[in-house]
């Protein structure tokens, strides 16, 4: 279905009128104001969009996108430090290299080589060695 | 020399922007068109443009765009009697070009001779070495021995550069700083090599690190003359990834440009080269070294156009018809111009690619502006290829003005529905390194490689924003919803306009 396509919002503004284009979609605001693209999510209130992106746990190593997964170099039990390469993917024909944010030992390998995985998807899941309270 | 010999339907094998390229290309010259595409670009621009569509396998390159055989049979089923590949996929495939004129099918490129000579990037060092042109110190050998080929980086000297032989485009391409990662980027340029063109081998040469890339553009016509239109540069790269290009070089003084031009134009000369096509260089320190000749179309190519008043399609499509072109003797380029690639990804996540659906666009038509656009709205941007949506070109009388009227253009473009990296062209257009010309193929990495930081606004800035944003969100759903949501809003403008009575 080709969406309706862009709509300017006419509005009047610190006494002046503008025009702004815009569009909701999914829970998403998009407007274009003085030469920037603006994304809102509507329920979060939050002025740039997380984007469905869930917030990082630390030793949780999530699909940054969509994509396929290309190698997984870590299993169950290993332990792993900081830096070290945990999964590589590809996605739009780039591989990408997802490496541990902390020391720690492996818990999970739920990445499997040759599988497609979505956005947010948890790929492999680290017992930090030292549990340290991020800030919020 | 190729005979006279008139198409009448031409089959793209290829998709988004650069399909769309070549199907008005041949709109123009009265030709009629067959999209061969995937089933994840049904619908898309490309499809909607073509005269006819065929789909030629499932989303995944390796079953269609990439399927050699799935593109002829395509082509052939819808009568078409010739291909044309665009660039990337199998625009560099000796293989592909044989198998399209042994089912007898005119393909629109170089000979396989020149596309085998020049594609196998081994084959085309010993070509430019032998034709006494300048080449880069490197192994290109037969033993893919990871371990051999560490003994060989450290041998070169390090920084090294691992590529896979049959690679292009920024797949497959490793810089190895030190002994310890050279191993494993090795493995990974071998991982991509296969993954992205079927083969794994890979060679090394020395990595340049204040170096700017500069190619030229060239052209071999049905008469077996080549002639070289002038130099673009292309150093804003990220990861071996071209983002900004531009015509004329801003570096090069009128000695270097003949230089430049006459090495491209010799080696393409000695090969019997036919068709468009690009030799790339490295520039440091005012010395050359050949990188690579691609056989092929360049993403890049509208820049030339642009400065050189000439339509490179074209001339692909009536030099493969066996046709004279109407170029002058000598090129004179006038003006600047520029090209930004636009890629759906977020700038403020390190460039991570943005899917979806394309909701809406807005190009800033006007003098001197050009969009190359590969989707409309509603199209799907999948994860499955190259993140580019649309190429963004402008033209202006000199350099300072072409790099103004860019950053106004995409203050003015809007693309709704994915993120795109237009806040990272603004701030690369407006940084001193690039705007002075003076950078190199480093300077994305140097500047740029963390991405950017979230926009940082003043005070009443961000009142604005904040102000504006619930002023959108409340307005009511007469207003700006999406039809991908649901009922439309408002029915289709045009509809009232062209309704008949």
């Amino acid at each position: 279905m080709i969406p309706a396509g862009l709509k300017w919002l006419e509005m009047e503004f610190q006494g002046r009128i503008i025009r702004v284009p815009a569009l909701k979609s999914q829970g998403r605001l998009w407007f274009h104001f003085r030469g920037e693209t603006h994304v809102v999510e509507l329920n979060q209130g939050s002025r740039r969009a997380a984007d469905g992106r869930a917030k990082s746990h630390p030793g949780v190593t999530q699909a940054p996108m969509p994509g396929k997964v290309t190698r997984v170099a870590v299993k169950a039990g290993d332990s792993v430090s900081k830096g070290q390469v945990l999964v590589v993917m590809e996605a739009m024909k780039m591989e990408y290299t997802l490496a541990a944010d902390v020391d720690g030992k492996v818990q999970d390998v739920h990445a499997r080589e040759g599988q497609q995985v979505m956005l947010g998807e948890v790929l492999v899941k680290l017992a930090a060695a030292t549990m340290s309270t991020g800030e919020s | 020399m190729a005979r006279p010999r008139r198409l009448e339907k031409i089959a793209i094998a290829n998709r988004g922007e650069v399909a769309v390229r070549i199907i008005r290309a041949c709109q123009e010259l009265g030709i009629e068109t067959v999209l061969l595409h995937s089933s994840a670009d049904k619908g898309t621009l490309a499809f909607r443009l073509a005269d006819e569509a065929v789909c030629i396998g499932e989303p995944p390159s390796p079953v269609s765009y990439l399927n050699i055989s799935a593109n002829i049979q395509g082509a052939l089923a819808a009568g078409a009697d010739a291909i044309h590949p665009g660039f990337g996929f199998l625009s560099e495939n000796a293989e592909f070009a044989e198998a399209v004129a042994d089912a007898g099918l005119v393909f629109i490129g170089p000979t396989p001779a020149n596309i085998r000579l020049f594609g196998d990037k081994i084959s085309a060092k010993a070509h430019v070495e032998k034709s006494g042109g300048p080449i880069i110190p490197g192994y290109q050998g037969e033993d893919q021995d990871v371990g051999h080929l560490t003994k060989e980086c450290a041998r070169i000297g390090y920084p090294v550069i691992c590529k896979a032989a049959a690679g292009g485009g920024g797949r497959g391409l490793k810089v190895i700083r030190d002994s310890h990662e050279a191993a494993d980027l090795i493995r990974s340029a071998q991982r991509e090599g296969q993954n992205a063109f079927g083969s794994s081998r890979v060679f090394l040469e020395k990595y340049f690190d204040r170096a700017k890339h500069i190619e030229v553009q060239i052209f071999g016509d049905v008469s077996g003359r080549v002639v070289a239109l002038g130099e673009r540069e292309c150093s804003v790269q990220r990861r071996h990834q071209k983002i900004i290009e531009e015509a004329l070089s801003p570096s090069l003084d009128e000695d270097l440009r003949a230089q430049v031009s006459f090495s491209a134009r010799d080696l393409a000369e000695r090969a019997g080269y036919r068709g468009a096509g690009t030799v790339e260089f490295l520039l440091q320190d005012g010395q050359f070294y050949f990188m690579e000749m691609n056989t092929r179309l360049q993403v890049e190519h509208p820049v030339t156009e642009m400065i050189m008043g000439v339509d490179l399609v074209k001339a692909q499509i009536l030099t493969a018809m066996g046709q004279a072109l109407p170029w002058p003797r000598e090129f004179q380029a006038r003006g600047h111009a520029l090209e930004c690639r636009l890629y759906a990804e977020d700038p403020f996540q390190g460039g991570i690619p943005s899917t979806g659906r394309l909701l809406a666009t807005e190009w800033p038509h006007g003098p001197g502006r050009r969009f190359d656009v590969g989707f409309d709205p509603g199209d799907e941007i999948t994860s499955y290829y190259d993140p580019m949506i649309a190429k963004v070109i402008v033209w202006d009388e000199t350099r300072v003005r072409a790099i103004q009227k860019m950053k106004r253009v995409l203050a003015e473009t809007i693309v709704f529905g994915v993120r795109t990296n237009i806040p990272l062209l603004q701030e690369i257009l407006s940084h001193d390194e690039f705007v002075s010309g003076q950078m190199t193929t480093r300077f994305f990495e140097t500047h740029f490689s963390k991405g950017l930081s979230a926009p940082e606004y003043s005070a009443s800035e961000r009142e604005w924003i904040q102000a504006l944003s619930s002023r959108l969100a409340d307005a009511g759903p007469a207003g700006i919803h999406a039809a991908a949501d649901g009922p439309l809003p408002e029915a289709n403008p045009w509809a009232h306009s062209w309704s008949s009575p």
